[in-house]
């Protein structure tokens, strides 16, 4: 444009042609000095790289430093987190013109507290299944180090980007003869008295069951089994908050009942999907009855009904969430860019596409309030019928970091195997 | 000038295409190499997964070949194997479960490392059955009536046999199961009989297993039980073959009994239908667990494209093709259908329960009882030692045949008779027990000569067990020949009828199993006349004798 512009001067004479290319020499300086000035303040800013000089840029300026964004995180989430980092990265997100990198490893709830303790993980972001363990990774690094690694109750540092319930779930043919509709409030008490009934199904009128077998993961490896020890243990005291080390250490009566109800069970597993998986592929055969997740059971309600019949669930009468908590820690190898760009990253879990995805296509809760479970297409409605229901039963008060240590700790003495 | 430019660029596009190459991997092709040790069960599935696999030249993520070596055998022959450090396999997916707490117990005697170090993944599902002939099966109430091991106990005990239900010409119950210390099957077999006799489906103790009530339970399952062996596939495949006369029941996978139906229903059978009783006790899954292993030989890569090939077999195309041969797909997003269904003898409303894995020394304590409670054997094991014999073969039969021994009980019966021109007796059939010492000693001083009367030797290895022998024990004959006959009186005809027309159950004849020593035998002679018995020929050297007396001894 700029040189047809100037066309006309060729009419002009010689003098004229000769201050043009005087001008455009000046220009071409003036471009080039800019273009100096720009790529000296990218390499330091790299936030000035994207006003460079495109072609020049890429040929001439390092591609600025990534910054990194370690995330531990727990593998119910697995497929969705993986989705949601593809589509984050191909936003190109950039924090003050360096790209963000996000690097996930997968690991048990449990594991990664006690690996971020130790020293032997040093990520960016932490999260659990749940709260239970950021409030245990708090309370200990605290009493180890006098300062707190995460701050498990501030809503900024910790934020829940996904939310789920715990459920029973259970063959509908047999949770009919065991307790008919929804026992509701007796739900642990009546599962215990059935599962150390030493006549096991015989006693329901079902010999051919054989015993009643029940499953959850084990507590010190897998959040959902820790999820179902404290709801067992809140229901046996009939109370839904202030749960204390004496109610575990000093009631011989609680004891004996929570021994034996863990005592029928022969074995625990890593991993509340693998339960999940079992109890659809195997069939009844092999479980009555599991605790997991209840998005981890709407994942697998459609297979069940292939396989062996309906699955229904079941709520206890109080119940925690595994909410996965997305909590930036407060450690000396985060840097401040780290943190922002990680916050970057858990705003962009939090968008309405995201969560939306997960609740249609992963069966979870979102953590966005303003979305509902119940529109079209969500699994919410879909198994409704089966006895999955949109509100939650009460919450149970997250007890203090010592407290589910103990419970815990109890556990591992007087149960694992 | 001109030339050597052209020179030039034709060494630089050559450079370019060699480097581009080099940088596909295309021409530096890097391999990495797994082997996958697997109980033959489901050979029929893997094969063609494996050749599918190999010819798709998957990659590891880092561009690596992946070529998987897949190798059927037993599955505690290959934990053996493994725990000697003499096979070294990446993945070792066994039937079942069942046996890797005794294997990792083994194994952490001594390495520091766990050797299942994360929870392995199942590539297919079957329970654990009993096959029955679909008439007979009705006869004692199926489908209606719950049939389990008590029902089994009483029919085998029942002198009158099939004829207590007005069935004579069905003769004895007749059962079979694999040998408990060299198969999966057999194992779970014998565990779910000491459940069934301490009247328990779980918490299963030592104490139980002491109880002489448990002790006379399995006693009496044992009684009906025609022969051991190693294969459970094996098993099947005698079952469907030779009928209800050699066997009424057999404890096998119910994904074999699918695969037969599916044949007779095509026309490939002309068997009587057969059908699956699921233990009304209680049963086992086989689960076929991958299970990568983590050892020292195992290298990172290794692992990554062990993976790689697990996802493989648990997607959807492959555990479809596994539910066509009768497996319950691991894969839960398949739903069940054809062919697991009553057309083909199956019924996935079942197991109603399954029995609890018991611990590692339970699973031990319970083999050892069966030790206790089996079917003793009487045997006779008849010894080519012509001149042919001179050499290598000799001394390797020897010594073999010595180690053999050692595998019998104290309790088993066993006759040994050499033959060269003439037939001679090592040994006259009687209890092992006191004579084990001097029958060893005996065997090591057997020397070769002379010509090869092997019909001879046969028949009167025959006709003796046949008067000496305990109908109620396992009744076999071992030949070890290396030539054709070359000096008998009797003719082959003549032997065929006297091991064939013996009037009896066929299930509970005496079963003749035939080794051919070397190259000079005549093959078909010696698997013919092993065939007509139920027994089994095998071609052997001087290299793997020992390995083929092992193999036969798992059948007693």
């Amino acid at each position: 444009m700029g040189f047809t512009s100037l066309e006309p001067n060729k009419l002009i004479g010689h003098v004229d042609d000769m201050n043009a290319s005087k001008l455009s020499r000046w220009l071409f300086a003036i471009f080039l000095l800019m273009n100096v000035a720009v790529f000296a303040m990218a390499l330091v800013l790299p936030g000035f790289r994207s006003v460079a000089y495109a072609p020049l840029r890429e040929l001439l300026l390092p591609p600025p430093s990534p910054i990194v964004v370690t995330v531990l995180y727990s593998t119910e989430k697995e497929e969705w987190l993986n989705e949601a980092v593809a589509s984050f990265e191909a936003t190109r997100p950039t924090y003050q013109g360096h790209p963000i990198q996000i690097k996930l490893t997968k690991m048990g709830s449990r594991e990664m507290v006690l690996a971020v303790l130790d020293g032997n993980q040093k990520p960016v972001v932490l999260s659990p299944a749940s709260s239970l363990q950021a409030t245990i990774l708090q309370d200990l690094s605290i009493s180890r180090d006098g300062t707190a690694l995460v701050r498990a109750q501030d809503p900024v540092s910790c934020r829940s980007v996904l939310q789920t319930p715990l459920v029973l779930v259970m063959w509908s043919e047999r949770a009919a003869v065991l307790w008919g509709e929804n026992p509701n409030g007796t739900l642990w008490l009546r599962l215990q008295e059935a599962v150390v009934n030493e006549r096991g199904w015989e006693a329901y009128g079902h010999p051919e069951w054989g015993y009643i077998k029940f499953g959850h993961t084990s507590p010190l490896k897998s959040n959902s089994g820790f999820m179902t020890i404290l709801l067992m243990t809140y229901n046996y005291f009939g109370k839904s908050s202030g749960l204390t080390e004496q109610d575990i250490l000093g009631n011989r009566d609680y004891q004996a009942w929570f021994q034996s109800f863990e005592g029928s069970i022969s074995s625990f597993g890593d991993s509340t999907g693998t339960y999940m998986k079992d109890i659809v592929a195997y069939g009844p055969s092999m479980y009555d009855v599991v605790a997991v997740y209840e998005a981890t059971a709407i994942e697998q309600a459609q297979n069940a009904m292939g396989r062996y019949g309906e699955l229904r669930f079941y709520y206890p009468p109080l119940t925690v969430l595994s909410d996965h908590p997305f909590c930036v820690l407060d450690a000396d190898w985060v840097a401040p860019e780290q943190a922002a760009a990680a916050n970057l990253f858990i705003d962009y879990l939090l968008s309405r596409p995201m969560q939306e995805r997960a609740l249609l296509q992963y069966g979870f809760r979102p953590a966005d309030a303003s979305i509902a479970i119940d529109q079209p297409g969500s699994p919410f409605l879909r198994y409704a019928s089966s006895g999955l229901r949109l509100n939650l039963p009460p919450l149970a008060q997250l007890p203090s970091g010592n407290v589910l240590n103990t419970l815990l700790e109890f556990w591992d003495r007087t149960i694992r195997r | 000038m001109n030339r050597s430019f052209r020179l030039f660029a034709a060494w630089l596009i050559l450079s370019l295409i060699l480097s581009a190459c080099g940088s596909s991997g295309a021409l530096l092709s890097k391999q990495v190499k797994i082997q996958l040790v697997y109980g033959s069960e489901k050979q029929e599935w893997l094969d063609p997964l494996v050749q599918s696999f190999n010819a798709s030249r998957t990659k590891t993520e880092d561009g690596a070949v992946i070529v998987v070596e897949a190798v059927p055998m037993g599955s505690i022959e290959t934990m053996d194997a493994i725990l000697a450090g003499s096979l070294q396999p990446t993945v070792w997916s066994p039937a079942s479960s069942l046996y890797l707490p005794v294997a990792e117990s083994e194994w952490r005697k001594n390495h520091a490392e766990e050797l299942v170090a994360a929870p392995p993944k199942d590539l297919v599902l079957s329970p654990v059955v009993i096959a029955m002939w679909k008439p007979m099966a009705e006869v004692l109430g199926w489908p209606d009536q719950p049939i389990g091991w008590a029902d089994i106990a009483a029919l085998a005990t029942s002198p009158e046999g099939w004829a207590a239900f007005g069935y004579p010409e069905w003769g004895q119950f007749k059962l079979g199961h694999t040998h408990p210390e060299f198969s999966n099957s057999g194992l779970m077999a014998v565990v779910a009989q000491a459940y069934a006799g301490a009247n328990k489906q779980r918490g299963l103790t030592l104490q139980d297993l002491s109880d002489p009530k448990v002790q006379q339970f399995m006693a009496d399952v044992q009684l009906s039980i025609i022969h051991y062996g190693t294969s459970t596939g094996f098993f099947g495949t005698r079952m469907f073959e030779r009928g209800p006369s050699y066997l009424s029941a057999a404890v096998l996978y119910e994904n074999l009994i699918v695969a037969q139906e599916t044949k007779r229903l095509n026309g490939q059978s002309q068997q009587l239908p057969v059908i699956a009783i699921y233990p009304k006790e209680g049963t086992f899954w086989s689960n076929h667990p991958y299970v990568i292993l983590n050892a020292p030989w195992v290298t990172a890569q290794q692992r990554q494209a062990a993976e790689v090939f697990q996802n493989f077999l648990l997607a959807e195309p492959q555990q479809r093709s596994a539910m066509q041969l009768g497996f319950r797909p691991a894969n839960p997003n398949l739903a069940l259908g054809a062919p697991l269904d009553m057309d083909h003898g199956v019924d996935i409303r079942q197991p109603k329960t399954v029995l609890e894995v018991p611990s590692a020394e339970v699973v031990l304590g319970s083999q050892a009882l069966w030790r206790q409670t089996k079917k003793p054997v009487d045997l006779v094991v008849v010894m080519d030692t012509s001149g042919s014999m001179a050499g290598a073969k000799i001394s390797a039969a020897r010594a073999s045949l010595g180690q053999f021994v050692d595998l019998l009980d104290d309790r088993d019966r066993l006759q040994v008779i050499l033959f060269s021109s003439k037939v001679t007796e090592l040994t006259p059939l009687s209890e092992l027990g006191p004579k084990r010492d001097d029958v060893k000693r005996r065997i090591s001083g057997i020397v070769e000569g002379g010509n090869t009367s092997l019909y001879d030797a046969v028949g009167l290895a025959y006709q003796q067990l046949q008067r000496d022998g305990d109908p109620r024990h396992i009744r076999a004959v071992v030949v070890l020949s290396d030539g054709q006959d070359t000096s008998s009186n009797l003719g082959l005809d003549q032997v065929t009828e006297q091991i064939s027309a013996l009037g009896e159950d066929p299930g509970n004849a005496i079963k003749l199993f035939t080794i051919g020593y070397g190259k000079d035998v005549d093959e078909d002679v010696l698997s013919s006349l092993a065939e007509i018995t139920g027994g089994k020929y095998y071609q052997s050297s001087p290299d793997n004798i020992q390995k083929i007396y092992a193999e036969i001894a798992t059948f007693f």
